[in-house]
């Protein structure tokens, strides 16, 4: 019972996180490289510490993801000034219920199914770091090579993390 | 005319991505998207700045003033 309510706090600490990072971004709805910014974010610290197993600084992936996507249009010529993405102005987050995209939907609920899987039966980041890396297309993907991590080690490294706290 | 000259020089740019590199082509279609979405809000703001209405912001992109303001209302400062 305790532990459910404390899913619940952690998914709305989640969830709305992956929003403002989203919205700030200038994406139209999170995604799964929106939750795992979130993830590396959220107290219980599993997330950020399967990232500090690879040797690799969690804080990386925001400025990786903005890399992925620069090299995307920079392989068709496209030059983007990171003028216009570090003074973009900010934006409200939507008001009402939680949105995300298809495969951000895959992720949470994953992370989710992950969550009952595990003892105790508790949401951590770090699930959401495996389930991210189930995933072998998209900007996680992209943004993670770009960073040469292998997406098993660090899905391993998550489930490192949750053993280990 | 010199702002037309100058879109040219852009365009010239730009290639058009290869079908036969999917992966390539499909995350350049999402970085699009969401530079095209940062624009948005960056122009917006500066029209705001320049006195333009909600209403006029709506015109330029074809949407409603309603719609204009639900997506791009700037947050609130604190």
């Amino acid at each position: 019972m305790l532990n459910a309510l404390k899913d619940v706090r952690t998914m709305k600490a989640l969830l709305t996180r992956a929003e403002a990072e989203a919205v700030q971004s200038g994406d139209d709805l999170p995604g799964p490289e929106h939750l795992l910014l979130s993830a590396i974010e959220l107290p219980d610290g599993t997330a950020s510490a399967a990232f500090g197993r690879l040797g690799v600084d969690p804080n990386d992936f925001r400025s990786a993801v903005d890399r992925a996507h620069r090299d995307a249009l920079g392989q068709f010529g496209v030059a983007v000034s990171s003028e216009l993405l570090s003074d973009l102005p900010g934006a409200e987050a939507p008001s009402g219920p939680y949105r995300m995209t298809s495969p951000g939907q895959q992720v949470f609920q994953r992370a989710f199914a992950l969550a009952k899987e595990t003892k105790p039966s508790l949401l951590r980041s770090a699930h959401v770091v495996v389930a991210v890396c189930e995933q072998d297309r998209g900007t996680v993907a992209r943004a993670l090579q770009a960073q040469g991590i292998d997406r098993e080690r660090l899905a391993a490294a998550a489930r490192e993390a949750l053993a280990a706290g | 005319m010199r702002s037309s000259t100058k879109v040219d020089d852009v365009i010239d740019r730009v290639e058009i991505p290869e079908p036969d590199d999917p992966e390539a082509a499909l995350a350049a279609v999402v970085a699009l998207r969401r530079l095209a979405n940062q624009l948005e809000r960056a122009a917006a703001a500066q029209a705001l700045r320049d006195g333009w209405t909600w209403a006029q912001i709506g015109q330029a992109l074809g949407v409603s003033a309603q719609a204009a303001h639900k997506k791009l209302a700037l947050k609130k400062e604190t």
